[in-house]
């Protein structure tokens, strides 16, 4: 990971996304979701990706993956492992997607089969891609798995509504794990959960990544989660990166005003700054069909001067390692 | 603020329209249909309602089977009588009894399906125990008995329909209801210290009633369907007559045997046509009422 | 407009069952005039069920919820009472899509048949909850405004009544990070403005330090802390509240101390104090015998009077 477009694509990288561009054709035209985003990830990096409601970032996510819906069209480039994800063929990318990345989504009851214990469809993906050769062998993995995300052996006979919100997230990370994957995509797996519950499953991941080398994308809304759990910050608005750097440094020192609005919006308890006077911005985050011309946060901008009409601003670098896209810096 | 809710809702009237017009199906029934309606409203136009008499027909020296090449445009019957009036003159009764008859099925079914999904509990339970009996009972036999204790003649016809048909819609509508009973929206109106009446007027019918008007396009086939059965059973009103009379008839009296295909056909295709007409019509404002439907196809 | 200090809402040894599970278990709290309360408590702690309860669309099993301005002591219906008014968690699921916002906002009015300068006050009402102008938003649809506007638009259905005490229930927790903002910025701005009360549930402790004169915690059932805001989330006494507080993203950092398991099924409370299986106080082995004694059989209880209050036996000063 770097600041695009000058890092050359190398094989250190586990992952490479370069000038990514994604557009929904609607029956109201063609709705771009993300546009132009690149970022590299070395094995064991962590990633954060931030932004609000239609910024793109889940449509990212689902890029990884090469689950987006049919007729969307996408350009730009994807490598993983050296392998380029949209040429491959349907066989690769099934080999693709579990062994080398793998997704937890939020909502981890829509995600289970209902009529199936969760041991069973935690078994599935490592039958199905033959990383374990016998249901014996797939079962006595399932058993560590659980272990590992902290649920005893015998919740693997349970069924998804027999658990809790938080349990049924373990299930869904110990799932992802099934077939050891390089790359572990979650997509706001805390959101719907209680603080304590997020808590856990953060601290969770956490351990995770510590013992296996895990490389991590954590999407959310909330900065102050990313600030603590990755390495790394991105910050999306309107389909792009328009920050990203070290990442207790953007959520602490935030280059872009609307990183700066993004982290004051989860107060600091404590800071007396903030007491009895929450901050928020003006209006709403734009529609992806009908983004305003120039930079698209000009009109929410508290900074904005007449120039940030004219042109969108590219990343430029903003400190060490870091970049971020306003005319401003 | 009624010039917003006039302007409102024919903002709301075009959109359905505009939808409508796009849909070929929905248009195919549209056109038929109005041919239909049209035939029916202009009947005195196009046929002499004498004609249905046979009396006239034998005093207007009209000839007994006669094919349509012998006397125009469908030929006559037993009786000497034109099919053609008899076509055109049917249109009235079967579009009549099948429309009376909807609204009396959706009316009975639209009430027992809001009360018994909106005010719940008990009484929900013994409504639809009632929908239950009255939807496991064979529909035909209840019919005939209740043709035939009530007398023959064109509104016991509609009511027969009307309270055998009306289970299926009451548990559909009583379905959408508990669904936006749920609604945080209705929550709100209670919290605003809402009456139950207000909240089925403000909140509820608005949000079902576009449900009951597709279902509602939808029985009207049904009941055209069973006015034709009642009648070919030999329970329709004797007085008048309707396609479904026509078709008892024309098996009674032999016209199958006869090959005097004349005689049945029409009747036969414009029940086809209707209910085909009435059908295309419903699913297409199904399909704008609940825009799922068209997406899973 | 502040000169009745006797509490708008009094809250009395409350008691919530649903057959044998006791959601709400024991509650006694007060909401003071132009303040804002904030109940805080994870899923399963009852803040939802007795919010229900002084809004009057939960009956209680036990204890008695008084409002100050309503003569009827024992009715609990508050839906004859156009003083107490909702906030919803989710304001497009709160807005009927097929009603104008004007019909929305004026909803309440036409329920107590109170027509007089209708478009007058539902235009102020709007105006006050900053959709400005307000008639530019009569004739529109839910969906076509936005999700910040709409939760305006249902805190204008609220003020136009003009209320003494609103009860919002995860105002912000659906909308995007950058709305939140604005949206408590108006919830303290109306409260300083007109002197009406909130009483806010919710699970985030950011939204407490926002906008919240007080603090409630809930744990099980029973509060188990209440004071100042500065008070609960500067310096908690409850073991709970403490461990709640490490572990909020946003909290300068302190050491994080993550509860094992979840809230135990409320139709198995624990006996003696229903938190000790889950303290980390308790199960550090480090409490004083007789204290720790006193956590599996008593029930410690959360006496109301000046300054905090934490139902913990090992924090209470005349334990210690």
């Amino acid at each position: 990971m770097g600041v695009p477009n000058n890092v050359k694509d190398t094989p250190e990288f586990l992952l490479s996304v370069r000038d990514l561009n994604i557009t929904y054709q609607t029956t109201r035209g063609p709705v771009p979701a993300v546009r132009g985003v690149s970022f590299d990830l070395k094995a064991g990096d962590s990633l954060g990706l931030a932004g609000e409601s239609g910024c793109g970032k889940s449509t990212l996510a689902a890029a990884l993956l090469r689950l987006l819906p049919p007729g969307t069209t996408t350009s730009g480039e994807v490598t993983i492992d050296g392998q380029d994800l949209f040429s491959l063929s349907p066989g690769g990318l099934r080999a693709v997607r579990w062994t080398k990345e793998s997704i937890v989504f939020q909502g981890a009851l829509h995600a289970l089969n209902p009529v199936q214990t969760v041991g069973r469809q935690v078994c599935e993906p490592m039958l199905v891609h033959e990383t374990e050769a016998s249901q014996r062998a797939a079962t006595e993995k399932s058993r560590n798995l659980f272990e590992r995300v902290g649920l005893t052996a015998d919740k693997l006979d349970y069924y998804p509504h027999q658990l809790s919100g938080g349990q049924r997230q373990r299930v869904l990370i110990a799932m992802a794990l099934a077939c050891d994957p390089d790359l572990l995509i979650a997509d706001e797996p805390t959101t719907a959960l209680d603080l304590m519950v997020q808590a856990q499953v953060l601290a969770l991941i956490e351990e995770l990544r510590r013992e296996s080398a895990l490389t991590l994308i954590f999407i959310t809304h909330d900065l102050s989660v990313l600030a603590y759990v990755c390495e790394r910050l991105a910050i999306m608005y309107a389909g792009r990166i328009v920050e990203e750097g070290q990442s207790l440094e953007v959520f602490r020192n935030p280059a872009h005003p609307y990183t700066r609005a993004l982290a004051a919006a989860f107060p600091t308890i404590g800071d007396p700054s903030s007491r009895l006077s929450p901050t928020g911005l003006g209006g709403d985050p734009p529609t992806p069909g009908a983004l305003p011309p120039g930079c698209p946060f000009h009109p929410r901008c508290p900074l904005a001067e007449d120039r940030c009409q004219d042109d969108e601003p590219g990343l430029r670098v903003a400190g060490v390692g870091r970049a971020a896209a306003c005319v401003l810096i | 603020m009624t010039s917003i809710a006039n302007r409102r809702r024919r903002a709301t009237m075009g959109r359905v329209w505009k939808q409508f017009r796009g849909s070929r199906q929905g248009m195919i029934g549209m056109t038929v249909l109005l041919l239909f309606v049209a035939m029916a409203l202009a009947a005195p136009l196009l046929a002499d309602v004498r004609e249905l008499n046979p009396v006239f027909a034998r005093a207007a020296g009209n000839p007994q089977w006669a094919p349509p090449s012998e006397f125009g445009p469908l030929g006559t019957d037993h009786l000497r009588r034109s099919v053609w009036a008899q076509f055109v003159w049917g249109s009235r009764v079967s579009l009549f009894v099948g429309l009376a008859a909807t609204v009396l099925t959706i009316f009975i079914g639209s009430v027992v399906g809001i009360v018994s999904g909106f005010v719940g509990g008990r009484l929900d339970a013994v409504l639809m125990r009632v929908t239950e009996w009255f939807l496991v009972i064979p529909f035909l036999p209840l019919a005939i008995v209740l043709a035939s204790v009530l007398g023959r003649n064109i509104w016991n016809i509609i009511f027969v329909i009307g309270v055998t048909s009306w289970p299926s819609t009451a548990r559909l509508v009583r379905a959408q209801v508990l669904t936006v009973k749920q609604r945080l929206f209705v929550d709100r109106s209670r919290s605003l210290g809402a009456s139950g009446f207000h909240l089925v007027g403000r909140h509820i019918l608005p949000n079902v009633s576009g449900l009951i008007l597709a279902n509602a396009t939808l029985a009207v086939p049904i009941s055209i369907l069973t006015e034709t059965t009642l009648a070919f059973l030999g329970l329709g009103d004797p007085s008048s007559a309707s396609w479904g009379k026509t078709l008892e008839e024309a098996f009674v009296n032999g016209a199958i045997i006869r090959n005097a295909w004349w005689y049945f056909l029409p009747a036969g295709l414009g029940i086809l046509a209707v209910v085909l007409a009435f059908t295309l019509i419903g699913r297409t404002l199904e399909e704008i009422a609940d825009p799922r439907l068209s997406q899973g196809r | 407009m502040r000169t009745d200090l006797s509490p708008i809402v009094s809250v009395d040894e409350v008691s919530i069952f649903f057959g044998s599970a006791r959601a709400v278990d024991g509650v006694s709290l007060e909401v003071l005039p132009g303040e804002v309360l904030a109940l805080v408590g994870e899923s399963g702690s009852g803040k939802t069920t007795l919010i229900r309860a002084i809004q009057g669309l939960q009956q209680v099993s036990g204890g008695s919820i008084r409002h100050r301005d309503r003569p009827e002591q024992g009715s609990t219906d508050l839906r004859a009472d156009s003083g107490v008014q909702m906030i919803f968690q989710d304001p497009t699921g709160a807005l009927n899509p097929r009603q104008t916002i004007y019909d929305i906002v004026a909803e309440g009015l036409r329920i107590r048949r109170d027509g007089t300068d209708e478009e007058k006050r539902v235009g102020d009402a709007l105006a006050r909850a900053g959709l400005r102008p307000p008639e530019r938003f009569f004739p529109m649809f839910p969906h076509q405004i936005s999700g910040g506007q709409r939760q305006r638009v249902v805190i204008a259905g609220a003020m136009v009544m003009n209320p003494i005490l609103l009860l919002a229930d995860e105002p912000v927790a659906s909308l995007d990070a950058s709305i939140r903002g604005e949206i408590l910025a108006l919830m303290r701005q109306l409260v300083d403005d007109t002197g009406l009360s909130i009483l806010a549930v919710t699970h985030d402790l950011g939204l407490a330090w926002n906008i919240a004169d007080r603090v409630a915690v809930m744990y099980l059932g029973r509060i188990v802390e209440i004071g100042t805001t500065e008070q609960i989330l500067e310096d908690p006494q409850h073991p709970y509240t403490r461990a709640l507080l490490s572990v909020v993203p946003e909290t300068r950092r302190m050491e994080q101390q993550i509860l094992q398991g979840e809230i135990p099924d409320s139709k198995r409370i624990p006996a003696g104090c229903r938190f000790h299986p889950r303290c980390p106080l308790y199960r550090s082995g480090d409490l004083d015998e007789t204290i720790a004694a006193r956590c599996t059989t008593e029930d410690p209880h959360l006496m109301l009077g000046a300054g905090w209050h934490a139902a913990c036996w090992a924090v209470d000063p005349q334990t210690k």
